[in-house]
């Protein structure tokens, strides 16, 4: 009878011993003050492995996302004679709420999936350790050029999925289904703010790339040394990572439009 | 921070409590490493003997006791005095722990391009010093996938050594290897010690192997020290718990049967 509340009990104090240890991590990653000559290749190299590597199928996803929400905005918007909304159904929908989202759910699956298990690779084979004895700092070393390539990067593929699911509903409503190109762009341009709708994106894929960022390093620099150890690891970071997007989508939808 | 600690010895660990998940490893630990020497550490599997390197490093930190090196305590200095303090010691890992992604050359390169200034010229002429001293110069562009279980732990000294550290730690260094490749070993860290002016501290199970050079042995078992002396002294020790473990008896003072087995008729 007493068990579960016991277990409940000890779940809520290892999480929460969890959350003080990814905040000491960061907190001693980030603070230090970086050595350019030394720090700036490492982060140039991480943002072409997170950032440059993640272009392609957010490229794709973004295009594929724009296509349907085009055909289906457009069948939709037939039926109320109302066509001419579908440049603002598709550039607010993407730019308010897919875009930045949608971005973030596959950076943390191919980046932060990635993130986990190479650093989790790289305690499990001692090299963190051997690092930490060379007087090499990894949380200088490995975890801070990490965590900025990801604060870089995702703003980035962010506003590049936009632009090409933008360009999707294009090709759809006004290539294939016949809509005035005017009219869509126009529709576009007439309710897209710079203020209201692209800062906010923003701001939401800075969150986003903060939080997917760091449960991605903290997974891999605390998990267990073995290979069933990274495998789970690699795994709570996917599902932490779209449960922390989706939630935190909902806080900032809520504080900003 | 400091204490004061004979000059002749560079780590010495006092009254040392230490225990990792729910175990208790340590009990009471007390022992000194004197400079200049090779000290082993000896036990049975499962004591605790690669703990003692993590917190002579600070990787872990005792529940209590202290551990000073060089007379500092490693767990009463800052991160960046730690850092600074790591610098002077070095390890070797059981599994070499060589960075994947890095040749050899890169691999042993490594510390002195974090440390220190040097122009890449005579970067290259320390890593070719250093390679050379442990034979494996003709691996200087190999990556560590390349190598064999000896050669990537002779890589991995050398780049131990990279910064002439004052104590070197080998982490069961004859682990694995071939009884030709233990001998290589063997010689590597008596000549190292001899010729660098080092302090080894060789944690090992391969009794034969490191009485050959140790100066002085740790027998650590039930965490704490069961016996010490000279290679000598601990080969005619009267403790029946050392002779057993010295002489590689299969039943003893340690049972063969794991404690807490019942019997086995009754169980029957």
């Amino acid at each position: 009878m007493l068990n579960f509340p016991g277990m409940l009990g000890r779940y809520g104090l290892k999480k929460i011993s969890a959350l003080g240890r990814s905040t000491i991590m960061l907190y001693h990653a980030l603070v230090a003050r970086p050595q350019l000559r030394k720090h700036f290749p490492l982060l140039v190299q991480e943002i072409y492995f997170v950032g440059v590597q993640s272009v392609i199928i957010i490229l794709v996803s973004g295009l594929f996302i724009g296509m349907v929400l085009g055909l289906q905005g457009f069948n939709i918007l037939k039926d109320f004679m109302a066509t001419g909304s579908l440049g603002t159904l598709v550039a607010l929908a993407i730019i308010r709420e897919l875009g930045p989202v949608v971005a973030a759910l596959l950076y943390a699956g191919r980046a932060g999936s990635a993130l986990t298990a190479e650093i989790g690779q790289l305690k499990a084979s001692e090299q963190l350790s051997a690092l930490e004895m060379m007087a090499v700092d990894p949380l200088r070393r490995i975890i801070a050029p990490r965590f900025w390539a990801g604060f870089i990067s995702l703003p980035l593929l962010s506003l590049l999925f936009c632009v090409v699911g933008i360009y999707g509903g294009k090709f759809v409503g006004v290539d294939w289904l016949g809509l005035d190109d005017g009219i869509y762009w126009s529709g576009m341009q007439n309710s897209v703010e710079l203020l209201a709708d692209l800062v906010p994106m923003l701001i939401k894929s800075v969150v986003f790339a903060v939080a997917c960022t760091w449960i991605a390093l903290f997974n891999g620099y605390d998990c267990r040394p073995t290979s069933a150890g990274i495998s789970a690891a690699t795994t709570a970071t996917v599902v932490q990572s779209s449960l922390a997007v989706l939630g935190l989508d909902f806080v900032l939808t809520a504080l900003m439009f | 921070m400091t204490a004061h600690i004979p000059e002749d010895c560079i780590v010495r660990i006092e009254d040392l409590h230490f225990a990792y998940g729910g175990k208790q490893i340590y009990r009471g630990l007390d022992l000194q490493v004197p400079r200049g020497k090779i000290t082993a550490i000896l036990g049975p599997s499962g004591t605790g003997k690669t703990t003692v390197l993590r917190l002579i490093g600070a990787q872990l930190t005792p529940q209590r006791g202290r551990v000073y090196f060089n007379g500092t305590d490693v767990n009463a200095v800052s991160r960046p005095q730690l850092y600074r303090l790591r610098k002077q010691m070095s390890m070797l890992f059981q599994s070499g722990a060589l960075f994947a992604d890095m040749t050899v050359y890169e691999n042993v390169a490594f510390p002195l391009h974090e440390h220190t200034q040097l122009p890449e010229e005579l970067v290259r002429d320390i890593v070719l010093m250093k390679l050379e001293a442990v034979g494996m110069r003709a691996a200087v562009d190999l990556y560590p996938a390349e190598l064999s279980g000896g050669m990537a732990r002779r890589a991995a000294l050398a780049r131990s050594i990279a910064l002439d550290p004052d104590l070197i730690m080998y982490d069961e260094p004859f682990v694995g290897q071939d009884p030709i490749t233990k001998g290589v070993l063997v010689k590597l860290i008596s000549d190292l010690n001899a010729s660098l002016g080092l302090t080894s501290l060789v944690v090992t199970h391969d009794v034969r192997e490191i009485l050959e050079v140790a100066h002085y042995v740790y027998i650590l078992a039930e965490g704490r020290v069961l016996g010490e002396g000279t290679p000598a002294q601990i080969s005619h020790s009267d403790d029946p718990r050392v002779s057993q473990f010295i002489n590689g008896d299969f039943d003893g003072p340690y049972a063969f049967h794991l404690k807490g087995s019942k019997s086995y008729l009754e169980e029957l």
